[in-house]
């Protein structure tokens, strides 16, 4: 057996490498690189999915001594937590590369910085070491603000700063947090098997050690009010970063609440689970009725994951809260699937805008109208996304939210106030569809000022549609991989 | 070959096909609906000879999805498609002139396996996800001619007051299945107690929004829209009817309280929208009012606890309405309006379609033998069975009154006087389709004791007790029934409504109905929202700037101390107040820049040491 998943973190690196390497090389081969690299990454990720999880634990786990001093190793591994986000974020950056193929602005530093992120980004998600997940999380962090700052609009230099202070200062508590556990292990380890099977906190410090993680992910989430980065950042990122950072680095936060926060320090997490699902209501609320205010089509899209986002974080709060196996499992499933289905969705949803923003050179909604006969591939591409993103049975937020609407009715009923947020997306989501594609189409919007899809849109943009419906329609297909880790969860 | 796939899938798989092949939309279409024509026929057979048959498909973790075919779903599953077939037989000659047909037809029949799998959904995740999916194709539908003025907002209103009730819908699911512990309806058709009233209250709010029940009536005025066929299938055997579908299907379940509280909201509607329809002035719109008004009827039957009479009045409206709108979509096309005052005397211009819109409304009204008649007959039994007698038999009687008298007053404008129609083209397809519900809308009162028989079982519930009890309703239902033709025929309506006139032409709108009551409040929030947005960014920057003066003071104490983060802090805070350009040589660019290259070779590393293990 060859080490699959190692292969699968670091061929990106390879081919980043492989791109710097060729200072000379013309832009399309630099693109051609991209995106063979990111789809070699991907059937890498396709055949650990076909190898599985396994019931309990981790599966697929490979480890090597890195510092045995400290207790520090190279250790990856997959469960059905993370398995689907590997997938998910490999299937992301190849259609994000298909998509930035037309980068004419220093496309070597731009593949190159794209690559270090994949890997860095499907590092954290299946690195099990404290350590190899903070220099994962790191990096992202790192290459997504230069992919602002360089690549992005027309504000990008602030943009890029916000994002940075934020989610720089956001990680410092999870660092302390980190070594918080580390020097509450028995065996001085870093190595987060160890964590999970074993809580090293417990008291007062474990509390500590939650708040300082729950501050880490909820800026990376991110969550109300820690979320104001977010609308800056994304409106001024390039349309590949949005999509990145939308799918893909969003999902630290979440992805890190269940593996730190709650498995880490089950019992605090617990105690404190009534606020976290307070603050998980709030986020998607206040998520809602933000993006219903917005009349920018980006920022919009933004606020919505916020939203989506904000339903994750009451899924897991009232994981932990249930008390019957069956309905935490059926909680986090659902927050889970949720994960994957934002990074679809929302993709899809960024990567339009963006297309919209190439051809008209505005985001703002009342520019357009009656887009729908001009661009229909486009337009109904986006109805399609859209009534996704609201939730819309068949498509593939519906089996998510369903999950976590009725894990919360059964645990906290009172908490199912924040299925108000579904009628405030739909509401929102139909305004932007009546502004701009439907009605009387505006003088300045011709077949030559905006042709429709091209070849390239379509091949990237495709992918993501078919699977959101493929998600809405069988999501037994990836629930079964979430749900072999959820029915056998420990905490 | 399952036949419960074949009602569902041949309609899906025509769309799909009009959809890839993008051509003979029309041929496509017929062909789709007929054979889930076919499949729904044969189901009923099947359920006849005491066959049901059942599909369960993976759906999430421990709640899988079902479809069943019990006598009650499969003859509403021929309802269905009878009606579609129907109406898109007509819509042939209906669209003959419009360039989108592709759109037109494959959203149609989206729009009918949609429907197709409401009616045989076995499990409430499948019930809901059809639920949404016809309002969701019933959005593109409203939504065809997206680009002639009023039609966008037409489609969002209709989506979203129904989908805001939906709510309803999914917390009773949810409690249902909560409740049950397995989400199979059959077995959550056994809830009683606490659960049972609020399940029942919430899925009554559903119910409203998707049959208009007052208060929430005014989307499907607005729906009309959308093109006619669209409207005849909305209002006959589709969307509207999921509402009242839902609550017979439930009503096992359904406690005493809720059923009063069902029953007082089918009357309360029944007789506002009898009242709007009776002072429309567009022929369509009070087609439309008028549906609303039926259902409310269908309502009261559910409260007084006999759902099979609502069953009875849903398949008889379905053949009714579907009539009434087709033949107004000729009208609509020879005078090139739906306004009443334009369509003077279009009876006389088209003398069979006029024919069979008269026979259409004459069943409506409930004329014997037609089979508004025993349909009404029915209800009004029910009333009188009912403890609530007092509340319901009024309510019920002056539904059928109104009902007399807002379709007498419609014949008469299209009958009398004379005006210039212009020639119909596709008439053979639209006569062909109008024929076929009429002749149902004529003829179906003699299966209902077939019906029944069929049914009893299903629904548990008896019709009638004895003859003796059933002379009485129809000496009651006639009586209203021919007082409400009179009174509409004779009485213009100004007359007839007096002062209430202009309230009931606004529709009865209380305190500026969804817009005031829902959307303003929701606009405020999301306003106060972006404020606080502001507030917040606002206050980062202010934070920031106090980050500054406070590296400043730092700096004065310490010119070389200054540790690194937060000196880079005081540097992001500096390009924060706008000097951005100086960032590019700034130090933090280059302290990035490094650490990136650091964490890199750290990978690098790791991947080295890899290839090398």
């Amino acid at each position: 057996m060859y080490p699959l998943v190692s292969i699968t973190v670091f061929l990106p690196l390879l081919g980043a490498l492989l791109v710097l390497s060729m200072r000379k090389a013309p832009t399309q081969v630099v693109h051609g690189i991209g995106i063979t690299t990111s789809g070699l990454t991907l059937l890498g990720a396709l055949q650990m999915w076909s190898r599985g999880v396994s019931e309990t634990g981790f599966a697929q786990v490979e480890q090597i001594d890195w510092m045995p001093s400290i207790g520090a190793a190279y250790r990856v591994g997959v469960d059905g937590i993370s398995l689907p986000l590997v997938l998910l974020s490999a299937l992301l950056f190849f259609v994000t590369f298909i998509y930035s193929a037309k980068v004419r602005k220093q496309p070597h530093a731009f593949v190159a910085l794209m690559l270090l992120l994949e890997t860095a980004s499907i590092g954290a998600f299946t690195a099990l070491d404290g350590i190899l997940f903070y220099v994962f999380f790191e990096v992202s962090l790192v290459s997504m603000y230069f992919m602002i700052a360089e690549w992005g609009h027309e504000d990008r230099q602030r943009a890029a700063l916000m994002f940075f202070i934020y989610t720089f200062l956001g990680s410092l508590p999870l660092l302390l947090a980190i070594l918080g556990l580390y020097l509450g292990s028995e065996t001085y380890t870093f190595d987060m098997r160890a964590w999970i099977s074993d809580p090293p906190l417990d008291g007062t410090a474990a509390m500590l050690a939650l708040v300082a993680m729950l501050i880490t992910f909820a800026v990376k989430t991110p969550v109300f009010p820690f979320h104001t980065w977010l609308p800056a950042a994304h409106v001024q990122a390039p349309a590949a970063g949005s999509v990145i950072l939308a799918g893909v680095m969003l999902k630290f936060g979440t992805y890190g609440i269940i593996r730190f926060a709650y498995q880490m320090t089950p019992d605090a997490f617990r105690d404190a689970g009534l606020v976290i699902l307070a603050f998980g209501v709030v986020a998607a609320l206040y998520g809602a009725f933000a993006a219903l205010a917005q009349s920018d089509l980006k920022r919009l899209v933004a606020y919505t994951s916020i939203n989506h986002m904000g339903y994750i974080i009451v899924g897991v709060a009232i994981a932990a809260l249930a008390t019957e196996p069956a309905i935490r499992a059926t909680a986090l499933d659902g927050s889970v699937l949720q994960m994957v289905s934002h990074g679809l969705v929302t993709g899809a949803l960024f990567m339009l805008v963006g297309m919209l923003q190439d051809r008209a050179n505005t985001r703002e909604m009342d520019q357009f109208g009656g887009l729908l006969k001009v661009v229909p591939i486009l337009g109904w591409s986006f109805v399609l996304a859209a009534f996704a993103s609201l939730g819309l049975p068949g498509l593939a937020h519906f089996p998510a939210e369903f999950q976590i609407f009725l894990a919360t009715l059964q645990v906290e009923p009172i908490a199912i106030i924040v299925i108000l947020g579904i009628v405030v997306t739909a509401g929102l989501y139909l305004r932007a569809i009546a502004q701009v594609f439907l009605g009387e189409v505006g003088e300045k919007w011709t077949t030559k000022t905006m042709p429709d899809l091209s070849v390239r849109e379509l091949l990237a943009l495709g992918p993501l549609l078919l699977l959101t419906i493929a998600l809405g329609v069988a999501p037994a297909w990836v629930l079964d991989v979430i749900h072999k880790t959820t029915a056998n969860w420990q905490f | 070959m399952n036949l419960i796939a074949v009602a569902i899938l041949a309609p899906l798989s025509a769309t799909l096909l009009i959809m890839l092949l993008r051509r003979f939309p029309a041929t496509l279409a017929l062909l789709g609906a007929a054979i889930g024509l076919v499949g729904s026929l044969e189901l009923l057979a099947n359920a006849y000879n005491g066959l049901s048959q059942e599909i369960i498909l993976p759906g999430l973790p421990g709640m899988p999805l079902r479809l069943v075919a019990t006598p009650l779903t499969a003859l509403l599953s021929t309802l269905v498609a009878v009606v579609c077939t129907l109406v898109m037989v007509y819509a042939v000659g209906y669209m003959k002139k419009d360039r989108e047909q592709v759109r037109f037809f494959a959203t149609l029949l989206l729009f009918a396996a949609a429907m197709q799998t409401l009616v045989l959904a076995g499990d409430w995740i499948l019930l809901l996800s059809a639920w949404e999916l016809i309002g969701l194709s019933s959005y593109l539908l409203i939504g065809f001619w997206y680009r002639k003025p009023g039609v966008k907002s037409a489609a969002m209103r209709a989506f979203l007051v129904t989908r805001s009730a939906d709510l309803g819908l999914y917390v009773a699911v949810f409690i249902l299945i909560t409740n049950a512990g397995s989400s199979d309806i059959a077995s959550t058709l056994n809830t009683s107690g606490g659960p049972a009233i609020a399940a029942g209250l919430l899925l009554l709010i559903a119910a409203m929004g998707k049959s208009a029940q007052t208060p929430l009536h005014d989307w499907l005025q607005r729906a009309m829209a959308g093109p006619t066929p669209v409207s005849a299938l909305l209002h006959s055997a589709t969307l509207v009817a999921a509402g009242a579908i839902l609550l017979i299907r439930t009503a096992p379940m359904l406690a005493p309280e809720t059923l009063l509280v069902i029953g007082i909201v089918g009357g309360v509607t029944t007789v506002v929208t009898g009242l709007i329809a009776l002072a429309e002035s567009d022929l369509k719109r009070m087609l439309a009012a008028s549906t609303s008004s039926q259902y409310g009827l269908m309502l009261i039957a559910v409260g007084a606890g006999v759902p099979m009479a609502a069953l009875l009045h849903l398949i008889a409206h379905a053949a009714i309405k579907s009539s009434l709108f087709l033949g107004a979509g000729v009208f609509q096309h020879s005078r090139d309006s739906t306004m009443l005052d334009k369509l003077q005397g279009v009876g006389r211009n088209q003398p069979k379609i006029f024919f069979g819109f008269a026979l259409a409304a004459l069943a409506l009204a409930g004329i014997p033998p037609l089979s508004g008649f025993f349909s009404k007959d029915a209800i009004i039994a029910a009333t009188l069975s009912s403890d609530h007698i007092w509340i319901l038999l009024p309510l019920a009687l002056a539904g059928t009154l109104l009902t007399g008298g807002y379709m007498a007053r419609a014949l008469r404008i299209l009958w009398l006087k004379n005006g210039t129609s212009q020639p119909v083209s596709g008439l053979a397809w639209m006569g062909t389709g109008l024929g076929g519900l009429v002749l149902l809308a004529v003829i179906l009162g003699a299966a209902f004791p077939g019906l029944e028989l069929l049914l009893e079982s299903a629904l548990n519930i008896r019709l009638t007790e004895n003859t003796i009890t059933r002379f009485i309703p129809e000496i009651l239902g006639l009586s209203a029934a021919l007082g409400g033709l009179l009174l509409g025929w004779f009485f213009p309506v100004q007359v007839l409504l007096g002062p209430i006139l202009p309230w009931a032409k606004r529709g009865f709108v209380v305190a500026g109905g969804f817009d005031n009551l829902m959307v303003r409040p929701a606009l405020a929030i999301a306003h106060g929202c972006e404020k606080l947005e502001r507030l917040l960014y606002k206050g980062v920057l202010a934070t920031g700037r106090l980050g500054l003066r406070l590296g400043k003071a730092a700096r004065r104490n310490d010119e070389s101390g200054i540790d690194g983060m937060i000196f880079s802090f005081v540097r992001g805070t500096v390009n924060l107040g706008g000097k951005a350009r100086t960032l590019q040589n700034g130090l933090i660019h280059k302290e990035l820049a490094i650490s990136t290259i650091a964490s890199a070779v750290i990978l690098v590393f790791m991947f080295i040491v890899l290839l090398t293990y």
